[in-house]
């Protein structure tokens, strides 16, 4: 899929209001436009990104594993050891398709500010009560935002409502609290409450397992860019897309070990994938949706300052306004936080170049994010093209008309006014 | 005096490095602090007349020449009133010397026991009523005031309102109360509902004000009717807190518009309508924003700092005299707390646009004026002796020169009489 | 005649697709007596996908099995039966649009021949993997 131009030309100019970005999709690019400095920034917060995100899926498969369905889980965000150096299944010498070329256990920057934080070498409670830590709390606002938004396809939403999962929940449950005579006594009460937590412990997998994925993938890009790898935002775009279509067939489950022994709530023989139900649900709950953003406005939803339609939210990623906020979700003010810690040099002394420098980095590092994941939203807009149309260079001009209405209507999420795609098309949006 | 050099060196330091004929402006702040000087310490009438005139032309001038869009006609209904009040406080000046029975002079000692004729009484009064309304202001003859304080710039805004509108008050002070005392007590009564109008006028308007520089000016004028209140009380205890307010008042002011000039010079506007969430730390004016919130609630009059204490000292010495009135001002005081609240609410909370928020943290030298002035506020509401206590001789002795108990109890509810004579009797 | 996987064997464009139908245990099936209509992807289709995806889902039989049953129809259909619809329902689920007019297109995909008959079912050989949704 590398840029072309002939083809495209076959049809006449899009009307769009965003014809410029069509016609760029269509030529194989991505919603950002191609210039040196926007890839610095994505590869640089990518790599920023990534490493926090190593610890959210470990950490999140702990839970949805070990922790599971603990009254008082006040260690869930102590992940052990056995989790810390769980192989990725695409990084290091085991891994059967490797998307980085790093060891297979916990990233060791990674390693490093969980030994050290901000405040020095001190024991990890004392970390964890300062909050110097990964803030994973953002993971589970984004876990809460599938599990919320429903309807975004995929079957993982539907299957939990089926008979099948409610025994394999019910054995998991029972066998969790043998021996528990007050929780087995509240399950019988209120069979609905314990099962609810463990639907929300499957989301709690899906999200991890679809994050052990674009960990490596994100260092593969830094690694690739540090070297000269990348001739263009396309071209980093183009190696997203690849790897989306490497790990659509990841299968999605959820196991539960309990004293030892492993209980496959949603077994690997369902079926479940990763593209179909991970990885679009996300983008769509994450990116698109998620939850009025809180902080310092307000809406009134008896003047509809709210949409009465799911489908209508538009508080993801790629409306925010990404002021600091301190809670988790949308505007990311955990990530940015997070993703402060592990900035590139480059980028830092990007940052420290414009607007008000060190003052307001997390405003500016916040705001590349944002273009970053307009560029992995084009990566899924142009896989699912891919996938379910025809090619760039397709000579059928019926095609290319089917191609075009397919960017079009994805284009059309974004003529609202909280969309910042025109933003990211300037460079002095800081 | 005090409050005079620091509100001029302040304004200085308050005005922008790069302002155009930035020695001329200096030069008129100066030469504006010289007749203002002049005006407090002079001993003689017909110097303070003569300092009075004199202060009108540099600050005329200061307006004109910079300042907003309307500045010309704000420089020239400025100029009309202050002629005005001029020719009429010459006019009453000349009269209280010529008619003097007691003799020809135009000391203020002599002049302090000054006996007139009757009939002259009167209008010599409305003729010192007239000079100082206009210059302080009180309604109806704020005609000038809102257009001048708002499209002055910050240094002019902040002398006229800090200083130069004191001077009408100290004139009040010392020729009205001081020499006139008895036709004042008889006046007073319509003057401290003059005054509760005027304070309830102003905290209305800047409720429904837009910019910010108008909502300060309005709210000017509010205390300023409260200034009235206490001096129509005329006792010792509302003189204290006439005084109090003079200084408080000063200062806040003052404070404000030089926030309002901060606010305006990082953000290129006032209207409230275009700016919101300013007390962003990342990246909107926190500092800047924090000492507003503080000159507010000073305005307001919350306790802990100089508003409150001159409110409070001005409330207690009136209420006796003249309770509807001081309830009215207690009312408008109320409604100083909605517009400070309204205003706040919209320019420092809420959510900053990040489109707009495009300019640099204010610097610790910008900072100076407005810090110390708030440190002054803070400590004032702490230490009220810094506000009160100085001229506590002074105006103890105004007071006493009060009319006579017979003409004082005419104009007292009656259950209101004994306090009264227990506070003359005190004084 | 020979039966839908003899057919596919016999052609020699469907290695790939075999190999799949193996890893996803639906080899029996597809020999059953059915009938089906099968859409046949070549070789090139599965060469054309971006590298690794191929071996994810060899790696996953009930994944694999999932997108080789979204390329199956119960019942067996030829061109003109499968124009008289615009889309059928495919054994994994869900559906699969059909091109009515010229030329015959199935979803995303051409048809490279059309109407091989097998025992068990009809076969249309097409150009490109299709996925679901």
């Amino acid at each position: 899929m590398t840029v072309l131009t002939s083809s495209a030309k076959a049809l006449p100019p899009s009307t769009h209001p965003f014809a410029e970005v069509v016609e760029r999709l269509e030529a194989g690019g991505s919603m950002l436009p191609d210039t040196p400095e926007n890839l610095m920034q994505i590869i640089g917060i990518y790599k920023a990104y990534a490493v926090p995100m190593d610890f959210y899926w470990r950490d999140l498969l702990y839970i949805a594993e070990q922790v599971f369905l603990n009254p008082l889980p006040a260690f869930k965000y102590f992940p052990s050891q056995e989790y810390l150096d769980r192989p990725n299944s695409y990084q290091g010498d085991q891994a059967e398709l490797r998307i980085w070329r790093g060891e297979a256990g916990a990233h060791p920057e990674l390693l490093e500010f969980m030994e050290k934080g901000e405040i020095g070498k001190l024991p990890k409670l004392l970390h964890h009560l300062w909050h110097d830590r990964i803030n994973m709390e953002f993971a589970e606002a984004c876990m809460d935002a599938m599990l919320w938004h429903q309807g975004m396809g995929g079957r993982f939403n539907d299957y939990l409502d089926s008979e099948v999962y409610r025994q394999n929940a019910d054995k998991a449950i029972k066998a969790y609290f043998k021996g528990n005579p007050l929780m087995l006594g509240l399950y019988k009460l209120f069979p609905e409450m314990l099962l609810e937590q463990v639907k929300k412990l499957s989301y709690v997998a899906n999200l991890g397992l679809f994050w052990e994925v674009m960990a490596p993938v994100f260092f593969e890009m830094s690694d690739i860019y540090d070297e000269g790898g990348f001739s263009g935002v396309p071209a980093a775009m183009d190696f997203l897309v690849n790897g989306i279509f490497a790990v659509a067939g990841r299968p999605i489950y959820h196991q539960v070990f309990i004293r030892g022994e492993c209980f496959e709530i949603i077994p690997k023989s369902e079926g479940f994938t990763w593209l179909y139900e991970a990885a679009l649900p996300y983008v769509e709950a994450v990116f698109y949706r998620t939850a009025p953003f809180r902080g310092t406005k307000s809406y009134n939803a008896q003047a509809g300052q709210v949409p009465s339609e799911q489908s209508e939210f538009h508080y993801g990623i790629l409306y925010a306004d990404v002021f600091p906020v301190g809670s988790a979700g949308i505007p990311p003010t955990l990530l940015m936080q997070d993703m402060l810690h592990f900035l590139p040099p480059y980028l830092t002394e990007l940052y420290l170049q414009h607007k008000r420098g060190e003052d307001d980095i997390l405003v500016q590092l916040g705001i590349t994010f944002q273009r970053s994941m307009y560029n992995v939203t084009s990566a899924v807009i142009q896989a699912l093209r891919a996938a379910l149309l025809f090619p760039l260079d397709d000579p059928d001009p019926e095609h290319l008309k089917a191609n075009r209405a397919f960017f079009e209507s994805q284009m059309d999420r974004f003529i609202r006014p909280e969309a910042r795609l025109r933003d990211v098309q300037t460079e002095h949006y800081r | 005096m005090g409050l005079t050099a620091l509100i001029t060196l302040l304004s200085v330091a308050e005005s922008s490095p790069e302002e155009p004929r930035g020695r001329l402006l200096y030069g008129l702040l100066l030469a504006a602090d010289f007749g203002l000087t002049g005006a407090f310490l002079a001993r003689n009438a017909l110097l303070f007349v003569l300092a009075f005139e004199i202060t009108l032309i540099p600050t005329t001038l200061l307006l004109a020449i910079w300042g907003g869009e309307r500045r010309a006609t704000a420089a020239i209904r400025y100029l009309m009133y202050g002629a005005v009040s001029g020719v009429a406080l010459l006019a009453g000046v000349l009269a209280l010397g010529l008619l003097n029975t007691n003799g020809f002079s135009f000391a203020y000692d002599d002049l302090a026991q000054v006996s007139l004729p009757p009939g002259s009484q009167r209008w010599i009064m409305g003729l010192l009523l007239l000079a100082f309304g206009l210059k302080m202001p009180v309604l109806p003859l704020h005609g000038w005031q809102p257009l001048a304080y708002s499209q002055a710039s910050t240094p002019v805004a902040m002398q006229l309102s800090g200083v130069v509108s004191k001077l009408g008050a100290y004139g009040l002070l010392r020729f009205a109360v001081g020499m006139m005392g008895d036709t004042w007590a008889a006046w007073a009564p319509a003057i401290a509902v003059l005054g509760m109008v005027s304070a309830l006028y102003g905290a209305l308007n800047a409720i429904a004000q837009t910019d910010m520089r108008r909502l300060v000016a309005y709210s000017s004028l509010g205390h300023m009717g409260l200034l009235m209140l206490a001096i129509s009380a005329a006792s010792p205890l509302s003189l204290q807190g006439a005084m109090a307010q003079i200084l408080a008042h000063g200062l806040i002011t003052s404070l404000l518009f030089c926030l309002v000039g901060m606010i305006e010079t990082r953000t290129g506007t006032t209207e409230i309508a275009g700016l919101s969430g300013l007390l962003n730390p990342c990246r909107g004016l926190p500092f800047t924003s924090g000492l507003f919130l503080l000159a507010l609630m000073a305005s307001a009059g919350v306790p802990g700092q100089a508003g409150f204490v001159a409110e409070m000292v001005i409330y207690q010495g009136s209420f006796t005299l003249y309770p509807i009135p001081t309830l009215g001002c207690l009312l408008a005081s109320g409604l100083t707390a909605v517009y400070a609240v309204r205003l706040f609410n919209r320019v420092g909370f809420g959510r900053l646009d990040n489109a707009l928020a495009d300019y640099s943290r204010t610097s610790w030298q910008e900072r100076v004026p407005a810090l110390s002035l708030s440190m002054l506020v803070i400590v004032a509401g702490l230490w009220p002796n810094l506000l009160l206590g100085w001229s506590e001789g002074a105006t103890a002795s105004l007071a006493l020169t009060h009319p006579s108990p017979s003409v004082l109890v005419a104009a007292l509810p009656s259950a209101a009489v004994p306090q009264a004579a227990a506070l003359l009797e005190l004084s | 005649m020979a039966n839908i996987i003899e057919t596919a064997k016999g052609a020699g464009l469907f290695s790939t697709l075999l190999t799949a139908v193996e890893v996803a245990g639906l080899t029996g099936a597809l020999e059953s007596p059915g009938p089906f209509t099968v859409f046949a992807p070549v070789d090139d289709a599965f060469a054309a996908l971006p590298p690794g995806t191929v071996q994810t889902l060899v790696q996953n039989p009930p994944q694999l099995a999932r997108i080789l049953k979204f390329h199956v129809i119960s019942g067996a259909y030829s061109r003109s039966d499968l124009v008289d619809q615009p889309s059928w329902e495919s054994l994994e689920g869900a559906m699969i649009p059909i091109r009515c007019a010229e030329p015959f297109e199935v979803k995303n995909t051409s048809v490279l021949s059309a109407d091989i008959v097998c025992d068990n079912g009809i076969v249309h050989v097409i150009n490109r993997v299709m996925l679901p949704g």
